[in-house]
């Protein structure tokens, strides 16, 4: 007992030291960093010829034309060319909240701005909400099944841009909120900054989203 | 002769401006270092399959201490590294998908309720998490803590804690398969809470490691 007693002991005392390194900032052992291998000096021109190729072929990757860039934590929507910043709006994005779907506890709806990289896929003016079905759920009102009562019209703004699954980059009556995680998932704008957008993007114009 | 020398210098200017704009993709460190340039060639070529797909990735640089949010090989968001440390880095070859984005606390709407009720917003998010990764990888998110011994005891208790659970599955099992590789990152805590809410579950991570 004593025996497994000294060993626990000094294992955690190891533990401890380590963490304190660790904790320190002191420089790393080798062992964390990758082994130099030795390259003759052509060996290292073809190398740094392959760094070249490569970091070209990267850059054109990049795109060249005007794309929109959407910050969803400090909730600002950018529409940027190559570094140069063309617009700089503040935004509403998704609340984060959930919803449960009525007769199926397990199942519900995540109000998130989806991330990643989309496009704009359609262009919309003087745009009509189509109301889905989480819309009246979540005011405690039954669902529709006529679709004409689902249609209302002057809350989207002058304009909408789809980017795909019902999502949009649209105005809002609500213009106090923007800046705070409030909406549904779509991003919503002021109308002079939805104006601007409108106008530079273009169907297929990228959207990327953090 | 000073024509010559002119042309020389002009072309020599060229060319090292085309490198630097090429080197602000990946920065390659020392050029005539071999092993930092087989590391940054390595990054590029995984990062050009990345860049290659519409979706965004998270590249580690441990290099120049950054996490960068990346789309087509943009940067839209940077992170800086105050302090890491991490084991068996070698094995750290290809991109890691991220299994499970960290846990936050949603709210439920109701609309049955009076009171206006709160979205999340970044404040929400964790200030110390764990990613895993497939394949094998852990990353640990630690927020800085100096000046603050209360979070700085509580950040310790949690790695002690994941070190002692690890111990006891051993002890238990009597099993001891090699760890997974591992990353513990220090970022202030503002970038920590940044990270939580911008990763996603699948995302591709991408870790450039440093040569001696």
């Amino acid at each position: 007992m004593k025996r497994v007693l000294l060993c626990v002991s000094v294992g955690l005392m190891g533990l401890f030291l380590v963490t304190l390194v660790q904790s320190s900032g002191l420089p790393l052992p080798k062992a964390l960093t990758v082994r130099p291998a030795t390259v003759d000096p052509v060996s290292l021109r073809t190398l740094q010829a392959r760094y070249k190729t490569l970091a070209k072929q990267l850059t054109q990757l990049m795109p060249t034309q005007p794309y929109i860039l959407v910050d969803t934590a400090r909730n600002h929507l950018y529409i940027k060319r190559q570094d140069q910043v063309m617009l700089d709006a503040l935004a509403s994005t998704g609340s984060g909240t959930i919803l449960d779907k009525p007769g199926d506890s397990k199942r519900q709806w995540i109000f998130d701005t989806p991330r990643g990289e989309f496009a704009v896929q359609s262009r919309l003016a003087n745009p009509v909400w189509v109301k889905p079905d989480w819309a009246f759920i979540e005011e405690g009102l039954a669902v529709p099944k006529s679709q004409a009562d689902r249609l209302e019209s002057g809350v989207l703004g002058e304009y909408a841009l789809g980017f795909g699954k019902g999502y949009f980059i649209h105005g809002t009556l609500y213009t106090r909120l923007l800046g705070k995680n409030v909406t549904h998932g779509c991003i919503r704008l002021n109308d002079d900054d939805l104006k601007s957008v409108y106008r530079l993007a273009k169907v297929g114009t990228p959207i990327m989203i953090f | 002769m000073t024509f010559l020398c002119a042309t020389f210098s002009v072309l020599l200017s060229l060319i090292s401006v085309s490198w630097a704009a090429e080197s602000e993709v990946i920065p390659p460190g020392d050029l005539a270092d071999s092993a930092s340039l087989q590391e940054a060639t390595r990054v590029l070529e995984e990062e050009i399959k990345l860049a290659a797909k519409p979706q965004t990735y998270v590249f580690i640089d441990l290099v120049t201490n950054a996490i960068l949010i990346k789309g087509r090989g943009v940067e839209l968001h940077r992170i800086p590294i105050e302090r890491w440390s991490g084991s068996d880095l070698s094995r750290l070859v290809a991109p890691r998908r991220l299994r499970e984005r960290p846990q936050v606390n949603r709210r439920k709407i109701d609309h049955t309720a009076v009171t206006e009720q709160d979205p999340i917003s970044l404040v929400d998010m964790p200030t110390t998490f764990t990613l895993k990764f497939a394949p094998l990888l852990t990353i640990l998110v630690l927020s800085n803590t100096d000046g603050n011994p209360w979070q700085w005891t509580l950040q310790q208790g949690r790695v002690w804690w994941s070190r002692l659970t690890a111990w006891g599955q051993i002890l238990r099992t009597g099993v001891m398969s090699p760890p997974p590789p591992s990353l513990n990152l220090t970022v202030s805590l503002d970038h920590a809470q940044s990270l939580a809410w911008t990763v996603t579950e699948g995302m591709p991570f991408l870790i450039r490691r440093p040569t001696p």
